[in-house]
């Protein structure tokens, strides 16, 4: 089972996160509400892929990128973003995450971008 | 979709970012350019936006939008102007979001959008002015 960390700093993001891909056969590891917490569960837990909103309070989602990526080179890391964030999804694809999904959730989506993102063998 | 579960949680929620967003305004009246404070109007305008547009609430979901727009701008400017289209307009965008979310807790439906709000905000000059002139709006003439 592929273990997931989700990073939203809203609990309802989060939630709906889980409620989508768990039924689907992920597991979610940890949740993080910030983009310093997500490196530190990172670092703690290892998952196989993270979802990650880019807007994020202590630290925005496209630094934890750079910073997971530099620490854990191969990580896999999916931006959940919102329409009209084109600019920072490119810059969180530069920093290293590997693909984006777009709010609100398309459940089929979502479970497409992830499995994508897990095949990918880097 | 368990509806019920998200509204509730989008409930909660959302009245947490307002609180959160009316400390930080009231911080901005006094000092219009505190970073911290226009960073998290933005966040929360953000947040409520991403929940509001999961549940088909349209009307919250884009005066949200627009705020949000609104604090990026403050953002790259680093401050938010005086007046009734600085923060003024920030603090009546405030009671919209509050009216709209309340609206959601009496009916349990979507609200309908407020389109003279949604007007002012989408209309407001995106040029700040002077910081020397920004103790309020330019006076009228006699």
């Amino acid at each position: 089972m592929k273990r997931v960390l989700v990073a939203d700093d809203a609990s309802f993001m989060r939630q709906m996160i889980r409620d989508i891909i768990e039924p689907e056969g992920y597991e979610v590891v940890g949740e993080a509400s910030d983009g310093v917490e997500v490196v530190e569960k990172f670092q703690e837990l290892n998952p196989d892929v993270v979802m990650m909103d880019i807007v994020m309070p202590k630290r925005s989602g496209i630094d934890a990128v750079k910073s997971i990526v530099e620490k854990f080179p191969g990580s896999k890391v999916v931006m959940c973003s919102a329409l009209g964030q084109e600019a920072l999804v490119m810059e969180a694809i530069q920093a290293g995450a590997k693909d984006f999904i777009v709010k609100p959730f398309k459940p089929d989506s979502v479970v497409s971008t992830l499995g994508k993102v897990l095949e990918k063998d880097d | 979709m368990d509806i019920a579960k998200y509204r509730n949680l989008f409930l909660e929620e959302a009245t947490e970012h307002l609180s959160e967003m009316s400390r930080s305004l009231l911080l901005l009246e006094k000092e219009s350019g505190d970073g911290e404070a226009i960073d998290t109007v933005f966040r929360m305008a953000h947040s409520i936006k991403g929940m509001a547009g999961s549940l088909g609430y349209d009307s919250i979901t884009e005066l949200s939008h627009l705020l949000e727009d609104r604090m990026d701008l403050c953002r790259q400017q680093g401050r938010v102007p005086a007046g009734e289209h600085g923060i003024g307009l920030l603090f009546r965008g405030l009671e919209g979001l509050e009216r709209l979310v309340g609206f959601v807790r009496e009916t349990g439906e979507p609200p309908p959008p407020d389109e003279a709000l949604i007007t002012a905000v989408r209309e407001a000059p995106v040029e700040f002015p002077e910081e020397a002139e920004s103790g309020g709006d330019p006076p009228k003439k006699a």
